[in-house]
């Protein structure tokens, strides 16, 4: 077993790790990745921005689509960034593959759940995550005309991508596999907000339909993903937004908790970790995520009100937490002081005793390598245990380096 | 006649989705006046507000007052002078460019309506020239930026500038809100109030249409 294995087993099992804090990745920006790597990447967003290419695609993007070319891009996305996170030297790797969109023309992509999006390119000619414009199944009746393969078809594709990259990669980084998306944002999303406040009151048996649905959707990617032989796995569903959960935790228990006990378990037979990442100020769901049976929860953004001090002390005994560092500042334009401080405050609140792991809150493409590599840095300075040794004093980087990236 | 405007005001605090437009059908066939009924659904918002702030309300109980609204108002629109609904004031609201969320930004209309503001919702990936040409024609004295994402901050500070150069600064204050939005950013770009949710937003906008 590696260092990077042993630190994130011994994080995720709330025990102190053999010699310092681990970390984790997530990044999932093109230019990010292609950066680290030396390599250029495929200009998908230049030929969906440049005249001539764009028009093109306007015109055949359906051939273009069931040649399975986007499919086999987010392929070698999953592979390449995984490459990216090694060279860098996290310890863990949440590897999102997501061969879910379908595009229709240069400005508009359908995933394979119901959800509409604008393709989005991030200035420097590279696709970034689409944006979500609106859902597309407004009724039960839409649900089951549905064409669901693609999603019947998800798990046999990540099973084949999941078992190269862990050939390749699985010694010397821990990979936890994720996709789009989990039980709530699947639920809510292909139908929109409105539409699904509404069925809550009006329809709860479909909400449920859709839920049983996806929850054995789940099961069967964990089997797939165990059966590469990866150690572990992230259940990617934001369930909050800055001023508190999106739903009641009681409805949230209600109509998800059994589902997720059942992810958990499935997860935990077939031997892999699993950690449950949300956006937003989850403070008052996270006694429900241990109770779920999750291993750790990631993102615990301060943005959004988050204090990991407070969640440590709360849930630090069943959860390990994940994440904290900012990415609204931080990791997009803050000093080398800034980050080193950042990463020193987050190892202060929440790294002793173990079942901590410094992370971005999230990836987006504003985010800076420059900064992810101060990051670094910062938790060989400060997350040796024991923690609080001479170098844990508040943060003195060393010399100031410009702002750079 | 109060005691249906009461039971309007309870209703919609209640969250009784089918039972508040059937209420205010009522009311209007018994001669209510429709600026009362108004004022009895935006007493009704502002308790969901306030239950919301405490934390007994969640964003898709927000979300539900919200098509409460909409489906009232369709009822009480017909009775209504012209230019009679929004007596607060007038507040532009809009996603800017590059950002297409518009949850946030459509349940603070909501809100807002519900609580006696006319809003004009220029919906998302709105241009800078497209507040800036609104806030003109409006006449508006506050709008309200929404944005979801880090990297779409540019565009909040383009749209910033862009009311600036068009001489309207004096006159109009600005409130930003979404995901990505803190106190500290408000700071950097000049804005007069962030809001955190859509309760704070119908604050903001009182205290910026007040004063």
């Amino acid at each position: 077993m590696s260092g990077s294995h042993e630190r994130v087993l011994a994080a995720l099992e709330r025990r102190e790790p053999p010699d310092r804090v681990p970390v984790f990745d997530v990044m999932e920006e093109y230019a990010t990745i292609y950066e680290i790597l030396g390599r250029r990447p495929l200009p998908m967003g230049f030929l969906f921005t440049n005249r001539r290419t764009k028009a093109v695609i306007d015109r055949t993007a359906g051939i273009i689509d069931r040649t399975g070319l986007f499919f086999a891009e987010m392929d070698r996305f999953a592979y390449d960034r995984t490459e990216a996170a090694v060279r860098m030297g996290y310890d863990a790797a949440w590897v999102m593959h997501v061969p879910i969109w379908h595009f229709r023309d240069s400005r508009v992509a359908v995933d394979i759940y119901g959800r509409q999006y604008d393709v989005i390119v991030d200035g420097r000619g590279n696709l970034a995550t689409p944006m979500y414009t609106k859902g597309l199944i407004a009724t039960p009746e839409d649900w089951r005309a549905w064409d669901k393969r693609d999603i019947f078809r998800l798990p046999e594709r990540a099973n084949r991508v999941f078992l190269r990259i862990q050939k390749d990669f699985g010694e010397r980084i821990f990979i936890l596999p994720g996709f789009l998306f989990g039980l709530f944002e699947n639920t809510w999303q292909p139908m929109g907000f409105e539409r699904f406040a509404v069925a809550l009151r009006r329809n709860k048996d479909f909400i449920r339909r859709v839920i049983a649905f996806y929850r054995d959707h789940f099961c069967l990617m964990l089997e797939a993903w165990a059966d590469a032989g990866v150690p572990g796995a992230v259940y990617t569903d934001d369930m909050a937004y800055r001023s508190g959960p999106m739903l009641a935790p009681s409805l949230l228990e209600e109509l998800y908790g059994d589902a997720l006990r059942r992810i958990t378990q499935t997860a935990h037979g077939l031997g892999l970790k699993i950690v449950v990442h949300s956006c937003g100020n989850v403070m008052p769901l996270l006694p429900w995520f241990a109770d779920c049976g999750f291993d750790g929860v990631h993102a615990l953004e301060p943005t959004a009100g988050v204090d990991l001090a407070e969640a440590k002390q709360l849930v630090g005994d069943r959860l390990c937490l994940v994440g904290n560092i900012d990415i609204t500042h931080i990791l997009v334009d803050a000093s080398r002081e800034e980050v080193f401080e950042a990463v020193r405050t987050s190892i202060e609140a929440a790294g002793r005793g173990g079942g901590y792991m410094v992370a971005p809150t999230n990836s987006h493409h504003a985010i800076s390598l420059q900064r992810l590599r101060w990051m670094l840095e910062a938790v060989e300075r400060y997350g040796h245990y024991p923690l609080g040794g001479p170098g844990h004093r508040k943060a003195e980087p060393g010399p100031r380096v410009a702002p750079a990236g | 006649m109060d005691d249906i405007l009461r039971e309007i005001t309870e209703a919609t605090r209640c969250l009784e989705m089918e039972r508040v437009p059937t209420l205010v059908t009522h009311a209007l066939a018994q001669a209510a006046d429709p600026l009362r009924v108004l004022d009895a659904l935006s007493a009704g918002m502002m308790a969901v507000g306030e239950l919301f702030a405490r934390g007994t309300y969640y964003l898709v109980d927000l979300v539900v007052a919200g098509e409460i609204m909409k489906e009232a108002l369709a009822v009480l629109q017909p009775h209504m002078a012209v230019g009679s609904m929004g007596p607060k004031g007038t507040v532009v609201l809009g996603t800017v460019k590059g950002d297409v969320h518009d949850i946030g930004k459509n349940l603070v209309a909501h809100m807002l309506r519900g609580c006696g503001f006319h809003v004009l919702d220029l919906g998302v990936d709105v241009a800078p020239e497209r507040f800036v040409g609104a806030l003109r024609t409006s006449g508006a004295a506050a709008v309200g930026l929404s944005v979801l994402l880090t990297p779409m901050v540019r565009s909040v500070a383009e749209t910033v500038s862009a009311i600036e150069e068009a001489g309207l600064r004096e006159r109009v204050r600005i409130a930003i809100g979404g995901a990505c939005t803190t106190p500290e950013l408000g700071r950097r770009l000049g804005v007069d109030a962030v809001g955190r949710d859509p309760v704070e937003a119908v604050r903001i906008f009182e205290s910026f249409l007040s004063s």
